[in-house]
């Protein structure tokens, strides 16, 4: 259950026309518009105009009552029913307690007789009365006690309960401040999720671009710029067979590689240049797609002339699977003459 | 709804609401479900405790004020359905509390909303204590009147100081099987029914 929007506090603060103005325009539109706060204002009202009858107000808020509450004809007339109600329900509360005393009258006789008798006891015996005196004078010392520590504690509770409202009017804003910056918190919160989610999407589409940028440069060197060497390779033959040669002119830039696949089932590939040992690889392509014409499928590749020396290197390709695992597919071993005449 | 429209239905002095506007100004108030006129009466009291509380010379006027052009507005113009009823009738309020203020400025009339004046309690003492018996006698027949039920409630709930008060309260709830809010609702709607039969009884007399 959430808390109440206003304490009976706010309520009779409002009805001693105490609250701010703010607080009490929208106190007047719920007056209007709320069953509920209607009622409440209501039984708020009539407290405390009974408790301003019996004497139960105090300080502040007495002084408020007389002053501004008691300025209106039609609330003086409240007053006055409330004055006139309380008469009556005082009279039909004691009413009950009347009956059973006369109900007990007749034996009224009796009891004097006994107290006539006590009396007799009370001439003969002036130590005895000096007690009686004492012991009454005690019970009405206790009995003023009482009566004073009961209105000291009634006073007590009075402004206990004043403060109580107070503190729950107080929580009740900080509920309400709390609530408003949470919610520009999450607020704030979205708009940097939100961004974060742009710059994702950014980053991805840059990577694209420059995967883009890095297939078109590969094949670059097939537009047949300046300074470069195209050459197509076929698969080594199975046993030991004749290693192709190429001859590289001299101030060639680029050297472009068309590759001849054997039959395979991988569409993306990645191939590495390794020297005549096999072991150290100079270069490495990135993912490149096969091209199908008719019934072969081939890539195409370069890279800087000025890796080839005049030695025996081998082109590696591996076929690279939907889940990322790599096999090797084929060797394409060659032999590099570098040649003085730049055609 | 804008002040311009509001300001815009300045009741004439001469206006009054006719039987049709009456009927239709009711009908709206009901929302669509027949109050036999309890809504107007609940809808009249909310405006006079509003005036008052605002410590207006003459709220019962001002109250007839704020639904007599409420009524016009309903019949010349129509009033659509983005506002409620209660919620139109205290804009209107506002208003018409708003043009009292400057009327009131404007005749250099002293308002008690500007200074209230204290509670001057010196009229004779045996004319104030001539009207308490005569509503004493009044409210004694009013409450004859009540059935059992509703009587031992108003007297149960309302007696009794501070504490005994709040004890005695929970046990009339407990043993109405109800709870402590619906028993102070019921209270307070006996209590104000026999404040107007108290005042009916005063002005009969």
């Amino acid at each position: 259950m959430s808390k109440p929007r206003y304490t009976n506090h706010d309520l009779n603060q409002y009805i001693l026309g105490a609250l701010p103005e703010a607080e009490a325009e929208s106190f007047d539109e719920l007056s209007f518009a709320e069953e509920e706060f209607v009622d409440a204002l209501n039984a708020a009202e009539k407290d405390l105009v009974d408790a301003y009858v019996q004497g139960d107000l105090a300080d502040r808020e007495l002084e408020r009552f007389k002053s501004y509450y008691l300025a209106s004809p039609l609330r003086r007339e409240k007053v006055n029913f409330a004055q006139a109600f309380k008469v009556m329900t005082d009279r039909k509360a004691v009413a009950p307690v009347e009956v059973e005393a006369a109900a007990k009258s007749p034996t009224r006789r009796t009891a004097s007789g006994w107290f006539s008798a006590l009396n007799v006891f009370a001439v003969g015996h002036p130590a005895l009365q000096s007690a009686f005196v004492a012991v009454a004078l005690v019970l009405m010392i206790a009995a003023g006690w009482l009566v004073f520590d009961n209105v000291r504690l009634r006073h007590q509770v009075t402004q206990t309960q004043t403060s109580r409202d107070e503190l729950l009017h107080r929580e009740q804003e900080l509920q309400n401040q709390i609530k408003g910056q949470q919610s520009a918190s999450s607020t704030t919160e979205q708009e940097l999720a939100r961004l974060r989610d742009e710059q994702n999407r950014l980053e991805q589409e840059l990577a694209k671009q420059r995967e883009q940028q890095n297939i078109s440069e590969q094949h670059q060197p097939l537009l047949g710029g300046p300074g470069v060497a195209s050459f197509i390779l076929a698969p080594q033959l199975r046993g030991p067979g004749q290693i192709q040669t190429i001859s590289v002119p001299a101030k060639t830039n680029s050297v472009a590689m068309q590759l001849e696949l054997e039959p395979n089932a991988y569409s993306l590939f990645s191939v590495s240049l390794l020297d005549q040992s096999g072991n150290k690889t100079l270069w490495r392509s990135s993912k490149l797609k096969a091209k199908v014409a008719a019934n072969s499928k081939s890539l195409t590749l370069g890279f800087r002339a000025a890796i080839l020396k005049p030695q025996t290197y081998v082109l590696r390709v591996s076929g690279i699977s939907a889940e990322g695992v790599t096999e090797i597919v084929g060797d394409y071993p060659f032999r590099v003459v570098k040649s003085d005449n730049p055609h | 709804m804008n002040e311009l429209s509001v300001q815009k239905v300045k009741l004439k002095k001469d206006w009054k609401l006719t039987q049709r506007a009456f009927d239709q100004l009711l009908n709206w108030l009901d929302e669509g479900r027949n109050s036999d006129g309890q809504k107007y009466l609940e809808m009249r009291e909310r405006l006079v405790a509003y005036f008052d509380r605002k410590n207006c010379c003459d709220p019962d006027d001002l109250a007839d004020q704020t639904l007599n052009r409420v009524g016009r507005r309903l019949e010349e113009e129509g009033i659509t359905a983005s506002e409620s009823p209660a919620r139109y009738c205290y804009i209107v309020a506002r208003f018409v509390f708003m043009e009292s203020l400057r009327d009131a400025q404007k005749d250099n009339t002293l308002r008690q909303e500007i200074r209230p004046t204290p509670y001057n309690n010196g009229f004779a003492f045996s004319e104030a204590a001539e009207k308490q018996e005569r509503m004493l006698n009044c409210l004694e027949q009013c409450t004859a009147k009540l059935d059992t039920a509703q009587r031992e409630i108003i007297l149960q709930y309302y007696s009794g100081k501070e504490r005994l008060k709040i004890e005695r309260r929970r046990a009339l709830a407990e043993s109405l099987g109800i709870t402590a809010n619906a028993l102070s609702i019921r209270a307070c709607r006996i209590r104000d029914k026999l404040e107007a039969c108290v005042k009916l009884c005063l002005g009969a007399k």
